[in-house]
């Protein structure tokens, strides 16, 4: 792969336009300064006054989510170090129109003159009706309140990081660790619930940057959850096969395309399943004439082998939650069982126009955005392979870059950073950079013939304007056939 | 909220070397017909943008005040505080320049409930027999405020509409997506009546052969994603990325040459703009992001490169004055005829994926649809593979040109040396 420091950075979260040239030294160590908030219970009243006003104009299934979002990103460098912050706050109330229109009303305003000027504009002065009563839930909670991490903290943290590689190969031109903390409280009230949650993410990565010929070569590591801070960490042995990945040479032939026996590393068997969730797994995309064909419930997409899972109740999970953004209980989902696919991924309105049976995976980009189904936390279901065994002759797919899948031909491509050659058992040194698989993906997955028991899990964050930016992914190694070629020109 | 006035008495009383605010008031109107749903949104926001000087150079920070956040003070100190812990080399802010006269309004929408807006135009496209669309129309209206250290004050007011459909027809779909700043620009009803000829065409493709070719790339095709294959030349000319040594963009050089010949010495050789003050232009603004006046620049002259795009703090280290960085491009037209004389050709209407290393300016290109010929036979899959600086470099461009979201230029150029792989 070939990447600035501004990617680099971008990938661990500190690409800000003005936060990013970090160097030498770090500031002043003063405590976060975050805003006062109104408290939840005021809140969760201006939610409960908003959906009477909405029920009271006559709109069904009136509902009100409100969320206060804080960020922080610390990161070290080669060159220095340095912390962002950003904070963002807001509110949504819906409602079903009598003419069969679900109205969306967004403010910036998270007040009580906001809320109930939101109210207003869709509802107009219509006397509040009273809403069936619940009690309150709040469905996570947090030793620790990241609010007080300061960034004298955070800086420790990330520092803590570099310090595990005391010695650092001179070919290491560019090094980074950074530490991210993602703290979101979000409520939804409507008639006969008034929920609430915390959902705390945090990530630990670093970067290592060696170049190879003309190209620059990433190693990167990190670990994503949901809980504490000092729930998961990095440790020496990551950090060094980070080292290790960026230092590996690189076999200086061009690679021969061709149809192989390949072993998907779990952030690549992780990328692809992820890929076809959010692509075809969805509500959304099932409307779509070549989806339905061959994705259609009962199908049979895989091999026997595979079973995937999506269960935003996992505990610690990065991409989980209690309740969706339109406020549905979390639960387990199966997607596809021995091959089949037997769920799709749905909001209320795929449920309400007889598209999925279930919903639960209404997500909105920052909680407030449109509405879109998608995966939480996708488990591929481990099987008894040893990984160490699972391949004779043929590659090892290393580090998932990107993967795309077309849904209206089921064409596949997959970026990974590496394939490490394997003769009769064993590595026989041949590692090439840059390789795409491709091919058709119901071909992919049903030629799987081996599932490890050993599996990891990966989170991803996606920056911009991605709809789902947390999600997460348990995945084995997955052994099967491919058409591999290279992803660009050598030199 | 925080207040504006509050605001500028806390940076005057806390100095520091320099700063910028921006506030924002958003309004968006979305329909998506599909789930029949209407979506408003109200958004008011304050950015500020903190320069501070100390004894380890120049740190900068953007904070923002949203909607629960009334504390002008504590917004200020934040701000303070987060540029002194990002401290970089020493650098001294540019004089303030005029922002760039653009207009970024369209006029027809004033006075309407966006949301309202959305839903009549949805419901007024046509209906064709056998094609299903499912569209989603958002359209914004954004009122920007910019007021700075150095006196500098602007205002403007600026549109953007996107459209997102799904199109169903012949038992196959596509999706299209179109972004321009006005609802003329959007040409709604052309977008679907292409997308379902399309796929009458798709129904009946082919998989294309691997093998050496030329290339039509024509409208939607050129520009796929928003600038399509010219974005290649934008990543070549950030700054930054050219200041690392990673891009081959160098400038006052040829882009490119083939043996002996020079991309600087061909019939037409290739010139090219960044022109954030394009009327219209999605990439349009008065402002950069950090209040430097946006101007128009040569990217590409004759063949050689010939500008970068500068942000402030990389335009005062290199003692140049800032541009607001590469945003609309503006590309010459040519000559080209129409026709090509290659033994095959791949004619490309639809592209479903575009992939371009920033760095090499080498591109994958995925076929959604093309016409191969000779024969103008259907085809679909397949993947193009393109050095993208030599084969621009070396283009045919046609004299008819196209206007669409951040790009006017050719309508249609032809790549003499393509690979589909």
């Amino acid at each position: 792969m070939t990447w600035s420091r501004r990617e680099v950075l971008g990938t661990l979260g500190l690409a800000s336009a003005h936060g990013l040239w970090l160097a030498a030294g770090c500031g002043p160590h003063a405590a976060p300064l975050t805003p006062k908030p109104a408290s939840a219970g005021e809140i969760r009243a201006w939610l409960h006054d908003a959906v009477e006003r909405l029920t009271g104009a006559g709109m069904q299934d009136a509902r009100a989510l409100a969320v206060v979002r804080d960020r922080a990103v610390a990161g070290i460098d080669v060159l220095g170090a340095g912390v962002t912050r950003t904070h963002a706050a807001g509110a949504i109330l819906t409602g079903l129109r009598r003419d069969g229109i679900r109205i969306e009303r967004v403010t910036s305003e998270l007040t009580a003159d906001g809320i109930a000027a939101a109210a207003r504009a869709l509802a107009g002065d219509a006397r509040p009706t009273a809403i069936a009563g619940s009690s309150h839930q709040q469905l996570t909670a947090i030793a620790r309140d990241p609010a007080e991490l300061t960034n004298a903290d955070l800086l420790a943290e990330a520092a803590e990081i570099e310090a595990l590689e005391p010695a650092r190969s001179s070919r290491i031109v560019y090094a980074a660790a950074a530490v991210e903390v993602d703290d979101a409280n979000v409520w939804a009230v409507a008639s006969g619930f008034d929920r609430a949650q915390r959902l705390v993410r945090y990530r630990r990565s670093a970067v290592r940057v060696a170049w190879s010929g003309t190209r620059p070569v990433i190693g990167e590591v990190h670990r994503a959850w949901r809980g504490e801070l000092v729930d998961q960490k990095l440790t020496a042995d990551e950090l060094a096969s980070a080292t290790h990945a960026a230092l590996g040479l690189v076999t200086p032939t061009a690679f021969d395309g061709g149809v192989y026996p390949i072993l998907l590393e779990p952030s690549v068997a992780a990328i692809i399943v992820d890929a076809a969730a959010r692509g075809l797994l969805t509500a959304q995309a099932s409307v779509r004439p070549e989806v339905k064909r061959r994705l259609a419930v009962g199908a049979r997409v895989a091999a026997p082998l595979i079973s995937v899972t999506d269960d935003p109740t996992v505990a610690g999970a990065y991409g989980g939650y209690g309740f969706d953004d339109e406020g549905e209980l979390a639960a387990p989902l199966v997607l596809v069982d021995h091959g089949h696919v037997v769920g799709v991924l749905a909001d209320r309105a795929a449920v309400a126009s007889g598209h999925a049976a279930t919903a639960g995976r209404g997500r909105r980009r920052d909680h407030l955005g449109p509405v879109v189904a998608g995966p939480s936390h996708v488990r591929i279901a481990t099987g008894v392979g040893d990984r160490a065994t699972m391949l004779d002759d043929g590659f090892v797919l290393e580090g998932g870059v990107a993967a795309s899948i077309d849904p209206s031909s089921d064409r596949l491509i997959v970026a990974v950073a590496r394939g490490r050659e394997r003769r009769a058992g064993r590595d026989t040194g041949r590692v090439f950079a840059d390789l795409e698989l491709v091919g058709s993906l119901s071909d992919l997955l049903s030629s799987i013939t081996g599932v490890s028991q050993q599996h990891e899990l990966i989170g991803r964050r996606d920056d911009g304007d991605a709809p789902l930016p947390w999600r997460s992914m348990d995945a084995p190694w997955l052994a099967g056939r491919g058409e591999l070629r290279a992803r660009r020109r050598l030199g | 909220m925080i207040d504006r006035g509050e605001l500028l008495r806390v940076l005057a009383d806390r100095a520091p070397a320099d700063w910028v605010m921006f506030e924002r008031s958003i309004e968006r109107g979305r329909f998506a017909a599909a789930k029949a749903t209407a979506r408003s949104e109200r958004m008011r926001r304050i950015e500020l943008v903190v320069y501070v000087d100390g004894d380890r150079g120049r740190g900068s920070a953007r904070v923002v005040g949203d909607g629960d956040r009334d504390d002008a003070g504590e917004l200020v100190a934040q701000a303070i505080e987060l540029a002194r812990a990002s401290a970089g080399p020493a650098w001294a802010s540019a004089p303030a320049s005029a922002p760039a006269r653009v207009t970024l309004e369209d006029e027809t929408l004033r006075g309407y409930e966006l949301g309202d807006a959305a839903r009549a135009l949805l419901a007024a496209i046509p209906s064709r027999a056998g094609v299903t669309i499912a569209p989603e129309l958002e359209l914004a209206r954004e009122s920007v405020d910019v007021i700075a250290r150095t006196g500098l004050t602007a205002s403007w007011v600026a549109t953007l509409c996107e459209l997102d459909a799904l199109i169903v027809a012949h038992d196959r779909s596509v999706t299209v997506q179109r972004r321009a700043r006005t609802l003329r620009g959007l040409e709604i009803d052309g977008v679907v009546a292409e997308a379902a000829r399309d796929l009458e065409l798709i129904a009946r493709a082919r998989t294309p052969a691997a093998g050496p070719c030329a290339l039509v790339l024509r409208g939607d095709a050129m520009v796929h994603g928003g600038l399509g294959v010219w974005a290649a030349f934008a990543a070549q000319a950030d700054a930054v990325v050219e200041r690392q040594g990673l891009s081959r963009y160098r400038e006052g050089h040829a882009i490119a040459r083939r043996g002996e010949q020079s991309a600087e010495h061909i019939l037409e050789p290739l010139a090219m703009w960044s022109d954030g003050a394009l009327p219209f232009g999605t990439l349009s603004s008065p402002l950069g992001d950090e209040g430097e006046a946006v101007r128009k620049f040569a990217l590409v002259e004759r063949g050689a490169a010939a500008g970068l795009g500068l942000a402030p703090r990389e335009a005062a280290l290199r003692r140049r004055e800032p541009n607001g960085g590469v945003r609309n491009l503006v590309v010459a037209s040519g000559s080209w005829s129409g026709t090509a004389d290659a033994a095959r050709t791949i004619d490309v209407r639809r592209v479903r994926e575009l992939h371009i290393d920033r760095y090499t300016g080498e591109a994958t290109l995925e076929i959604a649809l093309a016409l191969e010929q000779p024969g103008d036979h259907p085809i679909t899959g397949g993947t193009l593979r393109l050095d993208l600086i030599d084969a621009l470099a070396f283009a045919r461009r046609s004299p008819t040109r196209m206007r669409t979201g951040a790009y006017e230029g050719p309508s249609d150029i032809l790549i003499d040396r393509a690979e589909l792989v």
